[in-house]
C-alpha cells in the first residue's frame, strides 16, 4: 500500500472502543502518527474546533445523542474542516436505506462496516489521491477565486484522464454558474446529456434556467426530474426557490410539503415549510412544522430563537397565550445566555402580555416590564444582533412610548442596508406603517446624493489624469458603500487601469481580484466582470 | 373461506414491516456483538468472525427485501453516475478479501482499468457482492470477477469452478419470482434482486439484465450482469 499517513492528522470517533482500536491499529500499521479518538460527538466537534485534520473517520454510533451525520453537518456548518481534509463516515447501514440517500450533506466517503484493513486503506488512499488532484482547484475555490478555479479546472480537463472527467465537468459548470456564465455551464450540461441522461446535468440546466429567469423552462425541468427520482431532494429544493421567486407562496408550500414527506428528518426543510405555512395562513400545517424543527434541532446546529418564536406566534394566532408563554420558557432554558434568544424572549412577551391584556389585570404591568427589558437589552447588544431582529424591535418600540429608539434603529439600518434592496423594501414597508410615508425616502435622497458625488469627483480626477486622486475617492467610498454595484465596478476600471500605466505590482493585482471576488459574490452580472477579469488576467 | 384470503390484501406491507422489525432486532443483536467483543477482545475469535459473517449475510437479505419493497412502490430511485469497473471490482475484492483469505477458494478478479460504466455504484456493488458471497460458497477452489464490454454493453460476470445452478435457478424468467422451495435453502433473493437493479439501468431504449448458465471456463456456475 502506497498510502503514507506519517504527516496526516487524523480524528477517529466512535462509541466503540473496539472500532477505536481497530481504526487505530490499521492507521499505525502504515505510519500514522497523529491519531486523536473520540468517543462523543460532542468531544469530536471539540476536537475538530481546537485542530485542523486531514481525515475524520466518524462511525454512525456515537457516545451521545449527536450521530455522525450531525456532527458532519455541524462541522461544514462552522467551518471546521479545512478544505483539503477529508471526512468518511463508518457505518453498518448500506446507503440503501432510505435515511443515507436523502441526507444532504454527504461526506466524502462512506466505508461500511464490518471492513477490513485493505477496505480501509485503499480507501483513504482513494480519497487522498483525489483531493490532491483536485486540490488546485479547490484551494481557489476556498479562497473565493473562482476564475482561477476554472482555469485550473480547465487545465486538468485537457490532460484528459477519463477516470476524473465527469468530476471535473461537474465542478467547471457548478463554478460557472457562480460566476453567472450561464451560457458556460448550459453547454456542459448538454453535452452530458446528449451522451448520457444524468440527473444532476439534468438539474442542472434546470438552475441554469433560473439563473436565466426563464422559469417556465425551470419548473418544467424540476417536475420532470422529480417525477422520474422521487427522492432528489435538491429538485423539489429548486422547484420551491422557482414558485418562490415567482410569488406564489402556495405552489411553494405545497413543494416544500412533498419533499418533507420524503426526508422529515431534515431540520432546514422543515423550518422553510413551518415559515412557508405561516405565511400562507395554514397555521395547524405550520405548527406541526415548527414543532418538528424543534425536535429535530435538539441535536442540529440549525435550531434557532426564531424557531421557537414562530411556534408563539401561532399559538398567539390561536388565541393560546399560556402555551405561547410556556414556548418562550423553553426557549430561554435551551438558549441560555443567547442575546438573540433574550431579545426574541422580550419581543413575545410583550404581544403575550398584550394580547392577555383584556382578561387580566396584571398584563399591562407586565407588558410595560417587558418593554423595559427589550430597552435595556437594545442599550446593551445595539448593533451585535442580526439585522432582522434589529428591525422586529424597532418595529415593536415604535408601537409603544419609545419611538426614538424605533426611529434610531431605523435610520441605521436603512444606511447600512441601501443597497441590498430585498431588505431595504422590508425596511420601508415598516417606515411607511409606522413611521411616516416618505420617511425612507428622505433617508436615502442623501445617501444617493453623496453617492453620486463621490463618482463624479472620481471621473472628473480621472479625466484630469489624477489617477491616484480617483483611486483614493473610489476607496473612500467603498468604505462608505461597501455593497454598491456601481462603486465596486468603477474602483476595479479604476485599479486596473493604475496598473496598467505603471508596473504590474502583484500586491495590487491582488487587491482588484478581491474586488472582482467580491462583485461576483454581490451576484453581478457576468458580462459585466467577465471583460475586467480577462483585462486583469493580462497582467498576471 | 380459504386460507389465502386472509394473507392476500396486505401481506406485502405486513412482511415487508417485519423485516424492518426484524433488521432492527438485528442491529440490537449486532451491537450486543460488539460490546461483548470489546471485552472479550482476545478470545474466540475465530467464532466471533463467524458471528459477524453469518448476521452480515442476514442483514444484507433483508436489506435486499427492503430494496425490493421500496422499489415496488416507487419509494426508491437510483442514483446514476460514472463510475471505473475497476473501481467497483475493486471494492468488492476488498470486501471479501477476509473472506476468502480464510477458507481456501482463490479469488481473482479481472477488468481492464479504462473500462467505465454508467450506474447506482452502491446498489451493483450490493448486488454483486451477494454473489460473489454465494459462489465463494459453492466453488471448490476458485471463483473469477470480471467486467468486460459488449456490444453496447458492460458485462460483469462472476464464474465458478462448483456444481453449477440448479435448474430453477438457471431461467431467464427472472420477473417471475422463483419457485419456493423450503428444502434447498436456495431462495432466489440474490439473483431476483441482481435483476431487478439490473432492470433499473437503462440508456435509450436498452435495459439492464441478467444471464445465468453452467458455462464458466472452469465447468462451473456462470452469472451476468448487463449494464446499457
Amino acid at each position: 500500500m502506497a498510502i503514507n499517513l506519517a504527516s496526516k492528522k487524523i480524528l477517529v470517533a466512535s462509541a466503540h472502543q473496539r472500532m477505536r482500536d481497530t481504526i487505530k491499529h490499521i492507521l499505525v500499521s502504515v505510519g500514522a502518527k497523529f491519531i486523536t479518538t473520540a468517543e462523543s460527538g460532542v468531544n469530536s466537534i471539540a476536537f475538530l474546533k481546537k485542530d485542523k485534520f486531514d481525515f475524520v473517520l466518524c462511525d454512525y454510533d456515537l457516545l451521545d445523542k449527536k450521530t455522525s451525520q450531525q456532527v458532519l453537518e455541524e462541522a461544514r456548518h462552522r467551518k471546521l474542516l479545512p478544505v483539503n481534509s477529508i471526512f468518511i463516515m463508518v457505518t453498518d447501514e448500506h446507503r440503501l436505506e432510505l435515511e443515507i440517500s436523502t441526507v444532504d450533506n454527504k461526506p466524502d466517503e462512506y466505508l461500511i462496516k464490518p471492513f477490513s484493513p485493505i477496505q480501509l486503506l485503499s480507501l483513504l488512499e482513494k480519497c487522498l489521491t483525489r483531493k490532491e488532484y483536485l486540490s488546485n482547484i479547490e484551494n481557489e475555490v476556498d479562497s473565493g477565486n473562482l476564475y482561477q478555479a476554472i482555469y485550473h479546472c480547465e487545465q486538468l480537463l485537457q490532460l484528459n484522464d477519463k477516470s476524473m472527467r465527469l468530476t471535473l465537468l461537474k465542478m467547471h459548470a457548478e463554478l460557472a454558474l457562480k460566476i453567472g456564465d450561464f451560457k458556460k455551464a448550459e453547454d456542459i450540461y448538454q453535452n452530458i446529456l446528449n451522451q448520457r441522461e444524468l440527473p444532476w446535468a439534468r438539474l442542472g440546466l434546470g438552475v441554469v434556467a433560473v439563473g436565466l429567469a426563464d422559469y417556465d423552462r425551470a419548473i418544467v425541468t424540476f417536475k420532470g426530474l422529480i417525477a422520474q427520482y422521487p427522492m432528489m431532494l435538491e429538485a423539489y429544493d429548486w422547484l420551491a426557490k422557482v414558485h418562490e421567486s415567482m410569488d406564489n407562496e402556495e405552489n411553494a408550500l405545497s413543494v416544500v410539503n412533498s419533499a418533507v414527506t420524503v426526508a422529515p428528518k431534515s431540520i432546514l426543510r422543515q423550518k422553510k415549510l413551518a415559515i412557508l405555512a405561516d405565511k400562507t395562513e395554514n397555521i395547524a400545517l405550520a405548527q406541526k412544522a415548527y414543532m418538528a424543527t424543534i425536535e429535530l434541532g435538539k441535536t442540529s446546529v440549525h435550531l434557532s430563537p426564531s424557531d421557537y418564536s414562530g411556534l408563539a406566534n401561532i399559538y398567539l394566532k390561536n388565541n393560546d397565550a399560556d402555551m405561547a408563554l410556556e414556548i418562550v420558557n423553553r426557549m430561554n432554558y435551551q438558549f441560555k445566555n443567547d442575546p438573540e434568544a433574550k431579545i426574541t424572549a422580550a419581543l413575545l412577551e410583550i404581544r403575550i402580555h398584550q394580547e392577555k391584556g383584556t382578561g387580566h389585570h396584571m398584563a399591562p404591568r407586565l407588558a410595560q416590564r417587558a418593554y423595559e427589558n427589550l430597552a435595556a437589552l437594545h442599550k446593551q447588544y445595539d448593533k451585535r444582533i442580526t439585522r432582522e431582529l434589529r428591525l422586529e424591535m424597532a418595529k415593536a418600540f415604535c408601537l409603544s412610548n419609545n419611538r426614538n429608539i424605533g426611529n434610531e434603529i431605523i435610520d441605521d439600518l436603512v444606511k447600512t442596508n441601501v443597497d441590498d434592496t430585498l431588505f431595504l423594501q422590508d425596511i420601508v414597508t415598516i417606515c411607511d406603517t409606522f413611521i411616516a410615508k416618505n420617511h425612507a425616502e428622505t433617508l436615502i435622497g442623501p445617501l444617493n446624493k453623496e453617492l453620486a458625488a463621490f463618482n463624479n469627483t472620481a471621473a472628473r480626477l480621472f479625466s484630469e489624469g489624477d489617477i491616484k486622486g480617483a483611486l483614493a475617492t473610489m476607496e473612500q467610498a467603498v468604505l462608505k458603500r461597501p455593497n454598491n454595484h456601481k462603486i465596486i465596478l468603477n474602483l476595479i476600471k479604476i485599479i486596473i487601469y493604475s496598473i496598467k500605466i505603471s508596473n504590474a505590482d502583484p500586491k495590487t493585482i491582488m487587491i482588484a481580484q478581491s474586488y472582482i471576488n467580491k462583485a461576483i459574490q454581490l451576484g453581478m452580472p457576468y458580462n459585466q466582470i467577465s471583460v475586467l477579469q480577462t483585462q486583469l488576467d493580462t497582467f498576471k | 373461506m380459504s386460507n389465502t384470503h386472509i394473507l392476500s390484501s396486505s401481506f406485502n406491507s405486513l412482511l415487508a414491516s417485519s423485516v424492518n422489525d426484524i433488521k432492527n432486532s438485528l442491529k440490537t443483536l449486532r451491537t450486543l456483538h460488539d460490546r461483548l467483543r470489546d471485552i472479550h477482545h482476545d478470545e474466540k475469535q475465530n467464532e466471533f468472525m463467524q458471528l459477524e459473517y453469518e448476521s452480515n449475510r442476514m442483514y444484507n437479505c433483508l436489506m435486499q427485501l427492503l430494496t425490493l419493497y421500496k422499489l415496488d412502490l416507487s419509494q426508491f430511485s437510483p442514483t446514476i453516475d460514472e463510475y471505473a469497473a475497476a473501481d467497483i471490482l475493486e471494492e468488492i475484492t476488498n470486501q471479501h478479501d477476509s473472506l476468502f483469505s480464510f477458507g481456501k477458494v482463490e479469488f481473482i478478479s479481472q477488468c481492464d482499468n479504462d473500462l467505465f460504466c454508467y450506474c447506482d455504484r452502491m446498489l451493483i456493488s450490493n448486488a454483486l457482492s451477494t454473489l460473489v458471497n454465494n459462489a465463494q460458497r459453492y466453488s471448490r477452489s476458485k471463483v473469477l470477477l470480471s467486467a468486460s464490454q459488449e456490444n453496447d454493453y458492460v458485462v460483469f460476470c462472476i464464474e465458478d469452478d462448483g456444481e453449477g445452478y440448479p435448474e430453477s435457478l438457471m431461467s431467464s424468467e427472472y420477473e417471475q419470482l422463483p419457485q419456493l422451495d423450503l428444502t434447498s435453502g436456495n431462495t432466489g433473493l440474490g439473483l431476483f434482486f441482481a435483476e431487478a437493479v439490473a432492470q433499473l439501468h437503462s440508456q435509450a431504449n436498452k435495459r439492464g439484465y441478467i444471464i445465468t448458465d453452467n458455462n464458466s471456463q472452469f465447468g462451473g456456475a456462470r452469472f451476468k450482469l448487463y449494464l446499457p
